[in-house]
C-alpha cells in the first residue's frame, strides 16, 4: 500500500467525524472544541478511552474476554487513594503518589487475575467474571459501599486533570511504552506468536503461561492508571459497584476498539486506538455543546447505534466493495 | 501438586465469591453497645449512603442515639428501587425489627402497605407523603407518623433560593435536578424555578409545574422561560455525570443550583470552575469547608439531629404509647429549613448541633418520650426546632 493510501486511510475517520461533527456544532452555533476547558477535558477523555481500548485489546486479541477490568480500575485506584490519604492526607504531591500506587496496585490485580486464570484452566470468560465479583466485593468492604470523596479531592488531584498536559504525557508515555513492548521485544514477538498461532506458537518453545501473565499484569497496570485518572476527573470514586456494575467501564473501549483495529490496516494498531480514541472524544465534545438537547441515556443509544453500524459495515465491507466496483 | 493448587485456587475463588455475594447485605450500627436482645430494634431503610445528610444522620442515630437509649440499629445498603425497599422491610421483618424508619422514598405507600402486613411499626423522617397518599394511610394501625419538611417546604426552600441568584442579578444558571423524580426533589426544582422568575410550560403556580416536571420526569429547558436562562440542565448521578456537569460549566452559568446532593458530588470541580453554586442539604463538616473556602454561597439545610423526633415517635409505639393526632390518625408534622449564605452563619446551626451535644439531645428528647406523652407535646416540640 502505498504512503499517501495508508496516510489517508489512518486519519480518514477522526477526519471525517471532526468535519461532520464540526458542521453540527456551527449549525448550533458552537464549535466542538468551545474553549480551553473543553480542550482539557477533551485530551483527557481522549487517554482514558485509548488505554482503557489498548488493555482491552491485548487479552481480547489472543481470545481471553476479560471482564474484570473495570473492577481492577476502580479497586486499584479505590487501594492507591487510600494508601495515598493515609500518608499525605491530601496534601502536596497526593496525584503523583496515587498515580504510582493505582498502576502497581493495578498490575498487582492483572496479575492475580491471570494467576487464576492460568491455574484454573477453565474459559477466560468465566475466570474473569468470577475475578470481578470478587475485585467488586473486596472493593465494597474497604469502602463500606460509599464514594470516596475526601480521599481524591484536593488540590494536587484537581490540578492534574484540570490542564491537558498530564494526559498529554500519559497518552504519549503508554502510546510508546506499548508500541516498544509489543512489536520491538521478545515479549511482544511471543505475544504475536501466540495469538495467530498458539499450538505452533508453543510447539517452537514460547512460554504460553509467561506470556499470558505478563499480558494480565499489563492490562492490570493500564487499567489502574485508567481507575486514577478516572478518580481525578470524577472526584468520586463509587466504592458500591456490586453485581458486575464496574463492567461499564470496559465497554467504552468497545466501539473504540473496533474503529482501532479498523485503522490498524493502515497503521500500528496502537495508533489506531489512540486515533478511535480521539474520535469518541470528538463525539463526547459534540454531545456536551448538544448536552441540553441529547440526554446522557440518548447519547448511550447513540454510541450504541453507531457501534453496530461499524459492526455491520466491517462484516459487510466486501460486499459493498463489490456493489460499488460495478457500478 | 498441579491438581492440589488448583483445588486450593478453586476453593479460593468460591469463598471470595460468597463473600462478594453476601457483603452486600444490610450492616449493623457500631454505635449499638448498648444494644441487645431486650432492647428495640429499629430497621433504617436509606437510598443514599454517602450523601453529607445521610452520613450525618447515620452519625446521629447510630453514635448519639444508640449510646444514649436501649436501641439497635440495622442500616440497608442504598436502596434504589422500590422493589429494593420491599425486600428490605421483609428482612427486617424476619430479623425481628420492632419498627422501621424510612429515609428512602421509591414508593413509601408499598412500604407501608408491607410493613402492616408483617405488623411492624413505620415512620417517615426527613420527609412526607404527598397529601393523597397521607389521606389513604393515615389511619393504619402500624404507621406511626412522619416528620419532615412537606412538599409545600420543600417548594418554598427551593423557591428561596431561586430568588435569591435573582435578587442578586444572576442572569444565566446551570440546574441540578438530583433525583428527579423523587418527589421533594421535583418540589424544591419547581421551586428554583418559580424563585428565578421563570415559567415552566407556561405555568407559574406549583401544583402545574409539578405535575408538568412529574409528567416529564426531568426538567425541559424548552420548557423554561423567563428572567434568569438556564443554559444547562443535568439529573441523576452515574457514568455519565461528569461529562455533563464537564458540559454545564462549559456553558459558563453564572451560579449552579442544586436541589440536592451537589455538595456531594460536584464541591470540588465547581471550585475549580470558579463557579458559585448553592444546595439544598444540612449542616456537615464538610458543607461548612464548602461554605468557608470554597465557592458555595447558599446552603439550605437540616440539621443532623432534626430525626430525632421520629425516634422518639417510633420508640414511643414500641413501648405501647402510639401517638396519634387530635383526629386519631398517623401524626405529621412539617419541618423547615435553615439557611447559610456564609460561614457566620453556617457555624451558627452547626455548632449548636454536633456530636455529643446536638438540637434534639437526650434531655430534650426524653421530654417527649413516654407513657404519657401526647401529639401536642411532640408538635409543640418540634415547631419551637
Amino acid at each position: 500500500m502505498s504512503i499517501p493510501k495508508r496516510a489517508l486511510g489512518t486519519i480518514a475517520i477522526p477526519l471525517i467525524s471532526f468535519i461532520i461533527l464540526e458542521a453540527l456544532c456551527l449549525q448550533h452555533g458552537s464549535h466542538v472544541i468551545t474553549n480551553m476547558r473543553s480542550f482539557d477535558n477533551f485530551v483527557v477523555y481522549v487517554a482514558i478511552v485509548m488505554i482503557t481500548t489498548i488493555a482491552l485489546s491485548i487479552n481480547l486479541n489472543s481470545g481471553r474476554f476479560d471482564f474484570s477490568l473495570g473492577s481492577m480500575a476502580a479497586l486499584s485506584a479505590v487501594i492507591g487513594a487510600k494508601i495515598t490519604y493515609a500518608v499525605l492526607g491530601g496534601g502536596q504531591g497526593s496525584a503523583a503518589m496515587m498515580l504510582l500506587i493505582t498502576v502497581v496496585a493495578g498490575a498487582l490485580l492483572g496479575l492475580i487475575s491471570g494467576c487464576v486464570y492460568v491455574a484454573l484452566r477453565i474459559p477466560p470468560i468465566i475466570t474473569s467474571l468470577g475475578i470481578t465479583l470478587i475485585y467488586e466485593g473486596i472493593m465494597y468492604t474497604i469502602t463500606e459501599g460509599k464514594y470516596l470523596r475526601a480521599e481524591v479531592q484536593n488540590s494536587s488531584m484537581s490540578g492534574f486533570v484540570s490542564t491537558w498536559k498530564y494526559a498529554f504525557v500519559i497518552i504519549v508515555v503508554v502510546l510508546v511504552a506499548t508500541i516498544v513492548l509489543f512489536d520491538h521485544t521478545r515479549f511482544g514477538y511471543d505475544y504475536k506468536a501466540l495469538k495467530d498461532g498458539q499450538k505452533v506458537a508453543v510447539n517452537t518453545g514460547i512460554n504460553e503461561v509467561k506470556n499470558a501473565l505478563g499480558c494480565y499484569a499489563i492490562c492490570g497496570g493500564l487499567m489502574g492508571l485508567v481507575g486514577f485518572l478516572n478518580a481525578a476527573r470524577n472526584t468520586t470514586i463509587n466504592g458500591g459497584q456490586l453485581n458486575f456494575a464496574s463492567i461499564a467501564i470496559m465497554f467504552t473501549a468497545f466501539l473504540p476498539m473496533f474503529i482501532g483495529s479498523y485503522i490498524s490496516r493502515f497503521t500500528n494498531e496502537r495508533i489506531g486506538f489512540l486515533l478511535a480514541a480521539v474520535t469518541m472524544s470528538l463525539l463526547n465534545s459534540t454531545f456536551a455543546v448538544f448536552s441540553n438537547e441529547v440526554t446522557a441515556s440518548m447519547q448511550s443509544i447513540i454510541n450504541a447505534v453507531l457501534l453496530v453500524v461499524f459492526l455491520i459495515y466491517l462484516n459487510n465491507e466486501n460486499l459493498l466493495v463489490r456493489i460499488f466496483s460495478k457500478k | 501438586m498441579k491438581k492440589r493448587m488448583t483445588k486450593i485456587l478453586s476453593l479460593l475463588v468460591v469463598g471470595a465469591m460468597t463473600v462478594a455475594t453476601f457483603v452486600g447485605c444490610g450492616s449493623t450500627g457500631k454505635g449499638d453497645d448498648k444494644g441487645s436482645s431486650d432492647g428495640a430494634k429499629i430497621g433504617v431503610l436509606v437510598a443514599d449512603v454517602s450523601g453529607e445528610e445521610a452520613q450525618g444522620f447515620r452519625n446521629y442515630y447510630e453514635k448519639y442515639i444508640a449510646g444514649n437509649y436501649d436501641v439497635e440499629f440495622t442500616y440497608t445498603d442504598a436502596l434504589e428501587s422500590a422493589e429494593d425497599e420491599k425486600a428490605a422491610i421483609e428482612k427486617f421483618a424476619s430479623q425481628g425489627c420492632d419498627a422501621i424508619i424510612s429515609l428512602s422514598s421509591s414508593d413509601r405507600a408499598q412500604q407501608i402497605e408491607t410493613c402492616e402486613k408483617y405488623g411492624v411499626y413505620y415512620a417517615i423522617a426527613s420527609g412526607v407523603l404527598d397529601n393523597e397518599q397521607y389521606e389513604t394511610y393515615k389511619g393504619y394501625e402500624h404507621f406511626v407518623g412522619q416528620v419532615g419538611p412537606s412538599n409545600e417546604t420543600e417548594f418554598e426552600a427551593g423557591k428561596e433560593m431561586g430568588a435569591h441568584f435573582k435578587d442578586q442579578g444572576v442572569k444565566s444558571v446551570a440546574l441540578y435536578g438530583a433525583f428527579i423524580p423523587n418527589p421533594m426533589h421535583v418540589y424544591r426544582a419547581a421551586g428554583v424555578l418559580v424563585g428565578l422568575g421563570c415559567t415552566y410550560g407556561g405555568a407559574s403556580d406549583m401544583d402545574a409545574i409539578v405535575g408538568q416536571i412529574f409528567a416529564d420526569q426531568g426538567v425541559t429547558l424548552s420548557k423554561v422561560a423567563g428572567d434568569t436562562q438556564v443554559v444547562a440542565y443535568l439529573q441523576g448521578y452515574g457514568d455519565t455525570t461528569t461529562d455533563e456537569l464537564n458540559a454545564a460549566i462549559q456553558k459558563n452559568p453564572e451560579a449552579f443550583i442544586s436541589v440536592g446532593m451537589a455538595t456531594t458530588f460536584f464541591t470540588q470541580t465547581l471550585n475549580e470552575a470558579g463557579i458559585q453554586f448553592s444546595d439544598i442539604d444540612s449542616f456537615t463538616e464538610a458543607n461548612g469547608a464548602a461554605i468557608k473556602d470554597g465557592k458555595l454561597v447558599y446552603l439550605a439545610g437540616k440539621y443532623s439531629s432534626s430525626i430525632g423526633p421520629v425516634f422518639a415517635l417510633v420508640m414511643n409505639a414500641i413501648n405501647g404509647n402510639v401517638i396519634r393526632d387530635d383526629n386519631g390518625n398517623a401524626v405529621s408534622v412539617s419541618q423547615g429549613y435553615l439557611v447559610a449564605t456564609d460561614g457566620e452563619s453556617f457555624d451558627s446551626f452547626y455548632l449548636s448541633d454536633n456530636g455529643s451535644n446536638p438540637i434534639y439531645s437526650k434531655d430534650t428528647l426524653d421530654s417527649i418520650i413516654g407513657d404519657d406523652v401526647t401529639y401536642a407535646d411532640v408538635k409543640s416540640l418540634i415547631e419551637s426546632k
